[in-house]
């Protein structure tokens, strides 16, 4: 029982956080159908970023966090203006690559300042454990999962009424008629991707704030990519229920069916293999938008 | 400008031919004398990187036929290679059957396990395949790391050297034979697979699958051909890495290696026969030339290189390049390779 509630709790922080990533993707995908794979690289560039800005250049919480969200907002800005804003109207096929370009050059440059393969944050929230029950859980995962529901908050209120976030839904909607009533797509595109690379940050901090900077923040980027499957590629609803029940099945199937298969790290791979059910069953979805095609 | 003015098709045996003129057969010629007898004056090293560059193509060929001709991104080749290298590996290895017959299983067990993962490929597309078969990578990989009673886990396996009837392939230049003897066959057969009623399919199905579909061309059928047929190629090319390394962990297949494969048939041109040699020959050269001779040297120069530079320096050097050929010559090097041919036939006319 206790291990039960320890295995929920962990997994709906976990979830949470990539809920939150799995926004960034949903965002960049809504306004400008541009799928962006490079998420794992992002997560794990701003991660080391953190590092190097509290940890390296000893700057304190208040300075650093500050410039690590600069720093993202800047990634996200290049990126745009630099690799997609060429590609705009190209097949989706040059648009998902250029984005594995992207990533791969990113981790070209991680490698490159930071060689050394595993390094941990500071600790930001407490560490005393919490008794809910008969368990025990850490107090950090409680503190991770509120955080990342409050900026999940925030964003999704920012897209339903601030006047940035309704012009990215209109565009998302229909680019053409939003360039005719005069919203500038560009500035649109450009905007979702430093919004996606702010939250790749928050979710790269949150994560790595638990278990340490390593390699592993790509895979992690990339489970949000099970979050944006099951949720579906398009909707905010789908990535906040999605990320909770991956965190989930995730962390429960890592606890109950490592001692019955016997392999160590199933807890890994299920995310993998709900998107290979999901896209085998249902590949829009829980809530994304079926696509019917014309020729 | 596909041919030199002057050059007639009297038959459509003529039309259909791939060499056309004297100069065409007269080249290839001497360009199969230099490759069959490149062992006589390349160095070991040389001839290793030879080795590479041939299993390289194999696969990326592969990929090619995928993404290519059949419009199916595959981002988990790596992956695949994988289980090519690693059938290979157990069925010497472990249950001490021969070399073909570990060549021949590992391509049907890739292409099996890319079947299964190619399945999504009938209702999805674009991106939802392309998740699909980094889970595919992601997957695979897992079950190397974790099958230690039959892979060696993370350890790795030791893979004896290939051989045929009583003939082991042993050093470089054996093994040079055997590669380069595949690799041809591989280069004919995608040659010609292009230009037969699979190939203008699978081309169809890339260019519109739901018209491709309309016109009766069977989607199901061939996008998993696609994929089967890709994914053999890639078991192939794994299972002639693993005898020719002679040692198979894991570390080769990351997914890192998969977007560079994919940045290979992106560099040589998607779609053709002739792109995925120019981008295989150029990337691994490249890489060759990176860590054997610029980074050694930029590294002793200047000595307050980070230590990471090494390591660093090579995949970003790939996502650069990968990104300036989307942006500024997608359709790859073939595709400046058939200006300059049609530029030097028309000389000194421009158009």
């Amino acid at each position: 029982m206790a291990e039960l509630l320890q295995y929920l709790i962990s997994g709906l922080a976990v979830g949470m956080i990539y809920a939150l990533i799995a926004l960034g993707f949903v965002v960049v995908w809504k306004s400008s159908s541009v799928a962006n794979l490079a998420l794992g690289q992002l997560v794990l560039f701003s991660a080391w970023f953190t590092y190097g800005m509290l940890v390296q250049a000893n700057f304190p919480l208040w300075v650093a966090f500050p410039l690590v969200i600069l720093f993202s907002l800047a990634l996200g800005w290049v990126i745009e203006r630099l690799a997609l804003r060429p590609l705009i109207a190209q097949p989706i096929l040059s648009l998902i690559t250029i984005t594995l370009g992207v990533a791969y050059f990113i981790e070209g440059v991680v490698t490159l300042i930071w060689p050394k393969s595993v390094a941990a944050l500071p600790r930001f929230f407490p560490t005393k454990p919490i008794h809910i029950g008969p368990a025990v859980v850490s107090q950090e995962y409680v503190w991770v999962a509120g955080i990342s529901l409050v900026v999940f908050i925030l964003l999704t209120l920012f897209f339903r009424y601030h006047r940035m976030g309704i012009a990215m839904r209109a565009t998302a909607d229909d680019q053409l008629a939003v360039q005719a009533c005069g919203i500038p797509v560009t500035r649109i595109f450009s905007r979702s991707w430093m919004f996606a690379c702010l939250v790749a940050a928050i979710g790269g901090i949150l994560v790595s704030s638990i278990g340490g900077i390593t390699y592993g923040l790509v895979e992690t980027g990339l489970k949000a990519f099970s979050v944006v499957i099951l949720g579906g590629l398009d909707s905010f609803i789908g990535a906040i229920i999605a990320g909770p029940i991956i965190g989930l099945c995730e962390n429960l199937g890592g606890g109950y069916l490592t001692p019955v298969i016997g392999w160590a790290g199933v807890k890994d791979i299920i995310p993998f293999i709900i998107i290979i059910i999901v896209m085998i069953i249902k590949p829009y979805g829980l809530f994304g938008e079926v696509r019917i095609e014309r020729i | 400008m596909t041919l030199p003015s002057g050059t007639r098709n009297y038959t459509y045996g003529q039309d259909m031919a791939i060499l056309r003129t004297k100069t065409q057969w007269a080249l290839m010629a001497v360009f199969l004398v230099f490759l069959l007898t490149a062992p006589l004056y390349l160095s070991n090293y040389l001839l290793s990187v030879a080795n590479l560059i041939g299993i390289t193509l194999i696969a990326a060929t592969g990929l090619n036929i995928l993404t290519g001709y059949c419009g199916q991104l595959s981002v988990g080749h790596a992956g695949f290679i994988a289980v090519g290298a690693y059938t290979s590996a157990v069925l010497t290895n472990r249950l001490e059957l021969p070399f073909l017959v570990g060549l021949i299983c590992a391509g049907l067990m890739a292409g099996l396990v890319g079947l299964i993962f190619g399945i999504p490929s009938i209702r999805v597309k674009g991106f939802y395949l392309a998740i699909t078969t980094i889970a595919a990578q992601f997957i695979i990989i897992w079950v190397i790391n974790h099958w230690s009673s039959v892979t060696g886990g993370f350890v790795g396996i030791p893979v004896p050297e290939a051989s045929i009837g009583g003939f082991t392939f042993h050093g470089e230049a054996s093994q040079f034979y055997l590669i380069i003897g595949i690799v041809i066959l591989v280069i004919f057969f995608a040659k010609n697979l292009a230009r037969t009623r699979v190939g203008r399919a699978f081309i169809a199905i890339r260019d519109n699958d739901l018209a491709a579909q309309v016109m009766g061309i069977n989607i199901f059928y061939y996008k998993l051909l696609a994929f089967f047929i890709g994914c053999f190629l890639a078991g192939i090319a794994g299972s002639l890495m693993a005898h020719w390394i002679g040692f198979m962990n894991a570390e080769h297949f990351s997914l890192t290696e998969s977007i560079l494969y994919i940045g290979m048939v992106i560099i040589g041109g998607l779609g053709t026969t002739l792109g995925p040699i120019f981008g295989v020959v150029f990337i691994r050269l490249l890489q060759q030339v990176l860590t054997v001779v610029v980074v050694p040297s930029l590294e002793s120069t200047f000595t307050a290189l980070p230590s990471g530079f090494a390591t660093g320096v090579a995949p970003m050097l790939f996502g650069l390049i990968i990104v300036l050929f989307l942006i500024l010559e997608p359709r790859g090097l073939a595709h400046r390779w058939s200006l300059f041919k049609s530029a030097y036939r028309l000389w000194p006319f421009s158009y």
